[in-house]
């Protein structure tokens, strides 16, 4: 119980540090996501001049979205996290606290402000009449959570190595694009020749962009089932909580 | 009762690795991974065992680096023991640092609400008593700012208020509370004399024995990370202090040893109590000391004898002579003299001192020979400096409004 408010009072500090000072406030999560989509759908539509390919294919635009905010929330997520147990080393030096909370809030406020995002981007395409399958939503929801799920697994497992290496924060920082282009986050899988299309699926979060486009824009279909990538999302949480709680009792030492 | 042990650890070690590369921390790292246990660590401290029951709080003593700050950071959890374990019930409160846990960029309100939560208050109780606090730590308008603009005084007040409204079962802390001005040390000495009445416990880590034993029933001296004294906070005080009265006094000690035999005057014995050795001699505060000197005198001639106490470090305490008093030792035989002075009601303070005794020729003019044996007085008494001084309190109020404290 106490666990809890405490991530709660944590969350909430996280949000206020990342907009104290700002003047756009908490508004800058929905704005910078805008900015991306506008960019991407430019550079798709004018620049490469690129179509969804197939019958009743969805516009770029929400094709691209779709891709967009799950991704921002994964790997801002990861990348935020990460540092999360070296940047409170003050408090960790301190004050006796369970050492998980900072991770899981940092994890949860960062797919708090793009979870807000995204439901917005999505009331906005439906009231410009995009189809958007309505009976999705619960689906949608329920793919974000075992995105947060698979997020905050990393999320731990990353945070605990980083006090140990601290080379991997911004190594991590430089690999996330990689990241990003080795999975359907601004291409549809049927973009690739054939014989690459399989290695997507080694993409931990490649599942999620397809499942929540099959969901919300009834295109496409996930490349692994759901069930699978379920299990993964527990294997990675199990792992990473394995491997923190292990090394947690030595943070302080390396700190 | 062992249902009122706050603390116990058994065995408490804590030992840091090794680091000095980037490399060794991925060796770390990989041998934390696969549970190994790491061959060379610097040890900071190893067994402790201690125990704190309700009500019976403990000072925790030593020179800096012996280990203080770790063992406490071991109870209140921050560090995990390498060997052994610890064990704490009940709600601690730990009073350590200026402003720990505080975020610099928020203001009082947001901090109070935050340490509240850390220390494990619910959103229950925090309503409760955010307005004792803001109201306890008294700093104005500022409770509004951001605490990054607050003197350390207020950081300290704020940190306090928070500390005070947990309503701990234990507090620990060191000597920030020295921090505060005047008036709000005042307070938080009448917060801490009213928790420890209320049957309070409290760990306090200090270098002023006079607070230990103000307020510590027991005490743990550390030396080196290992216990080196534990129990009454009387003895264990005493003893850290002699120790360091003896440190500062060795060098100076060495030069002493010379031949004697064949001067004019020299000493045969010295007897405290009718002990001879160079064992300390154990004297109970207030009772009788007895000093019994033997001296050779080559022709015959009869010395004067000075008897002195000096504490450890050589202070002089107190220095007679028989020439001052008038009196002459009597003689055993032709070239051996003996006298013994008695002191009754010995009012040195409790504490570790040194007995000397010189002959001086029977003009008592010249001096030869010196001879020092250890006494060390014990007792409870928490008066300060070297002597009890007679004296009487005049225009004191009759009925006493506060027993004191642990009598």
């Amino acid at each position: 119980m106490s666990a809890l408010a405490l991530t709660t009072h944590f969350v909430r500090r996280e949000i206020r540090n990342r907009y104290l000072g700002s003047f756009s406030g908490g508004l800058w999560a929905l704005i910078q996501p805008l900015i991306q989509l506008a960019v991407y759908g430019f550079v798709w539509i004018y620049v490469f001049r690129m179509r969804i390919p197939g019958e009743g294919a969805p516009g770029i635009v929400p094709f691209l979205a779709l891709g967009v905010w799950p991704w921002n929330a994964f790997s801002e997520s990861l990348v935020r996290a990460t540092t999360a147990v070296q940047d409170n080393a003050a408090l960790i030096g301190k004050i006796a606290l369970p050492r998980e909370i900072l991770v899981l809030s940092s994890v949860a406020s960062s797919f708090l402000l793009h979870g807000v995002g995204f439901c917005a981007i999505l009331a906005v395409f439906w009231l410009r009449g995009t189809p958007l399958h309505l009976l999705g939503v619960p689906l949608a929801a329920a793919l974000f959570l075992q995105l947060f799920v698979l997020a905050l697994g990393f999320a731990l497992l990353f945070a605990a190595i980083q006090v140990f290496v601290r080379d991997l924060g911004q190594t991590l920082a430089q690999l996330m694009p990689l990241w990003m282009f080795a999975g359907p986050v601004l291409y549809p899988r049927d973009y690739l020749p054939e014989r690459f299309r399989g290695w997507l699926d080694w993409n931990p979060f490649t599942f999620y962009p397809e499942a929540l486009r099959d969901a919300l824009l009834g295109y496409g279909s996930a490349g692994t089932p759901w069930i699978v990538a379920t299990v993964i999302a527990l294997a990675v949480l199990a792992l990473g909580y394995g491997v923190f709680r292990r090394l947690s009792p030595h943070f302080e030492d390396f700190l | 009762m062992s249902a009122d042990v706050l603390v116990s650890a058994r065995g408490l070690g804590k030992s840091y690795p090794q680091v000095f590369r980037p490399r060794d921390r991925l060796r770390a790292l990989w041998r934390l991974l696969r549970g190994v246990p790491d061959a060379n660590a610097t040890v900071v401290l190893r067994d402790v065992d201690l125990q704190v029951r309700r009500g019976e709080s403990l000072g925790l003593i030593g020179e800096n680096g012996a280990g203080k700050s770790t063992l406490l950071k071991l109870l209140t959890g921050v560090l995990t023991p390498t060997t052994g374990a610890v064990s704490v019930h009940g709600r601690v409160g730990a009073l350590l640092e200026l402003g720990a846990g505080f975020h610099p960029e928020y203001s009082g309100r947001d901090n109070i609400a935050m340490s509240a939560a850390l220390y494990g208050l619910t959103a229950q109780e925090m309503r409760e008593r955010f307005d004792e606090i803001v109201a306890f730590a008294d700093i104005g308008h500022y409770i509004d700012e951001p605490v990054k603009h607050y003197s350390s005084g207020m950081v300290v007040r704020l940190g306090f208020a928070v500390v005070a409204a947990l309503r701990p079962d234990l507090l620990i802390t060191d000597e920030v509370l020295a921090v505060g001005d005047e008036s709000f040390q005042r307070k938080c000495v009448r917060w801490m004399e009213e928790y420890l009445d209320a049957g309070g416990t409290l760990i306090l880590v200090s270098h002023s024995m006079y607070h230990v034993q103000k307020l510590c029933r027991h005490a743990c001296w550390l030396r080196h990370g290992a216990v080196a004294a534990y129990g009454d906070v009387f003895d264990v005080t005493q003893s850290y202090l002699a120790y360091h009265e003896a440190k500062f006094a060795a060098p100076a000690e060495r030069a002493e040893a010379r031949n004697v035999q064949g001067l004019e005057f020299h000493l045969l014995d010295l007897r405290l109590n009718g002990v001879g050795q160079d064992t300390p001699l154990l004297v109970e505060f207030a009772s009788t000391l007895r000093v019994e000197i033997v001296v050779h005198s080559r022709d015959g001639r009869v010395p004067v004898i000075v008897v002195g106490v000096a504490r450890v470090d050589g202070t002089p305490v107190y220095g007679v002579s028989t020439e001052m008093d008038g009196v002459q030792p009597a003689g055993e035989n032709a070239t051996t003299f003996r006298i013994e002075v008695e002191f009754p009601q010995l009012t040195l303070l409790p504490g570790s001192y040194i007995v000397k005794a010189h002959p001086l020729d029977s003009e008592g003019v010249r001096l030869f020979d010196t001879i020092e044996r250890p006494l060390t007085i014990r007792g409870s008494s928490r008066e300060l400096g070297l002597v009890r001084l007679t004296h009487t309190w005049h225009n004191v109020a009759s009925p006493r409004l506060r027993g004191v404290s642990g009598g």
